[in-house]
């Protein structure tokens, strides 16, 4: 699961943690290549954040990375609306605490430049955080 | 049709509406019509061999559909490949193996590796980079 700033670096090739955020989409694609399921997600609220609009010509490249939407329905909304209020967090963190609370946690990566606040936002689930 | 108008086609069709099913003219050996029937119903590998065959099909694709996207990508920007032992090193990362404070011992095992196996990936390299930590242990 991608961050806004994982989306930013995957996006912009001079980015600095560009090479690192297509070495972990590379990890993932050897993996699956050895038959493990392992999908690329990017919640929807981070697409927001991050200005990313499917339609438009400039987001062709990165479309072709088979990243997965991950939107809120109704329960994982009202537990976003919940981290947001008691941590203070933005949208887009809260999205992602929101869905890593929701699915098996152990199951989970999160690429962020922020490995603190998305602690908070996912407690008390604890996947595993990788800072680019 | 060049690669990337293949790859943007590939991608529409795998992320198409799914409801909509066709019988096909693909052709299976009957012992292996068979295996899948048994694994499914015996082995609750899947609800039926159709659906086991329609999975694994739809993992082999997306899985060619983002290498084909990396691969175009290192093509269109060469400095953004990382080497063997970076990926290696992002899987140590996801998987939380203490290979990741070792940045140094996975390149020399990628180095290492790819001598014997030119075909190697990722999981190779922590494989052999585990066990020059066991040995040395």
């Amino acid at each position: 699961m991608l961050d806004n700033e994982a989306v930013q670096a995957l996006t912009d090739s001079t980015h600095t943690q560009h090479r690192t955020v297509v070495a972990h989409l590379a990890a993932a694609a050897s993996r699956r290549r050895r038959g493990t399921v392992v999908n690329a997600v990017v919640p929807t609220t981070v697409r927001v954040e991050a200005g990313w609009d499917r339609t438009t010509p400039g987001a062709a490249a990165i479309n072709r990375f088979r990243l997965d939407d991950h939107g809120l329905d109704a329960p994982t909304a009202n537990l976003a609306a919940s981290i947001q209020r008691r941590c203070g967090l933005g949208p887009a963190d809260a999205h992602i605490g929101a869905t890593v609370r929701s699915v098996s946690s152990g199951d989970v990566i999160v690429l962020t430049s922020d490995p603190t606040d998305i602690a908070v936002a996912c407690t008390p689930s604890t996947p595993q955080i990788v800072r680019i | 049709m060049d690669d990337l108008a293949a790859l943007d086609e590939l991608n529409r069709l795998l992320d198409a509406d799914d409801t909509e099913t066709v019988n096909t003219s693909m052709r299976l050996s009957v012992s292996l019509r068979d295996a899948a029937a048994l694994a499914a119903e015996h082995f609750g590998a899947a609800s039926s061999a159709t659906s086991m065959a329609a999975t694994a099909l739809r993992q082999s694709l997306e899985t060619l559909a983002m290498e084909t996207a990396l691969r175009i990508h290192y093509r269109e920007h060469p400095h953004a490949r990382p080497s063997l032992a970076e990926i290696a090193h992002a899987l140590a990362v996801q998987d939380g193996s203490p290979l990741a404070e070792r940045p140094d011992l996975l390149a020399a095992a990628a180095s290492a590796v790819v001598r014997r196996r030119p075909d190697a990936d990722a999981d190779d390299v922590l494989l052999w980079a585990e066990a020059q930590l066991a040995v040395s242990a």
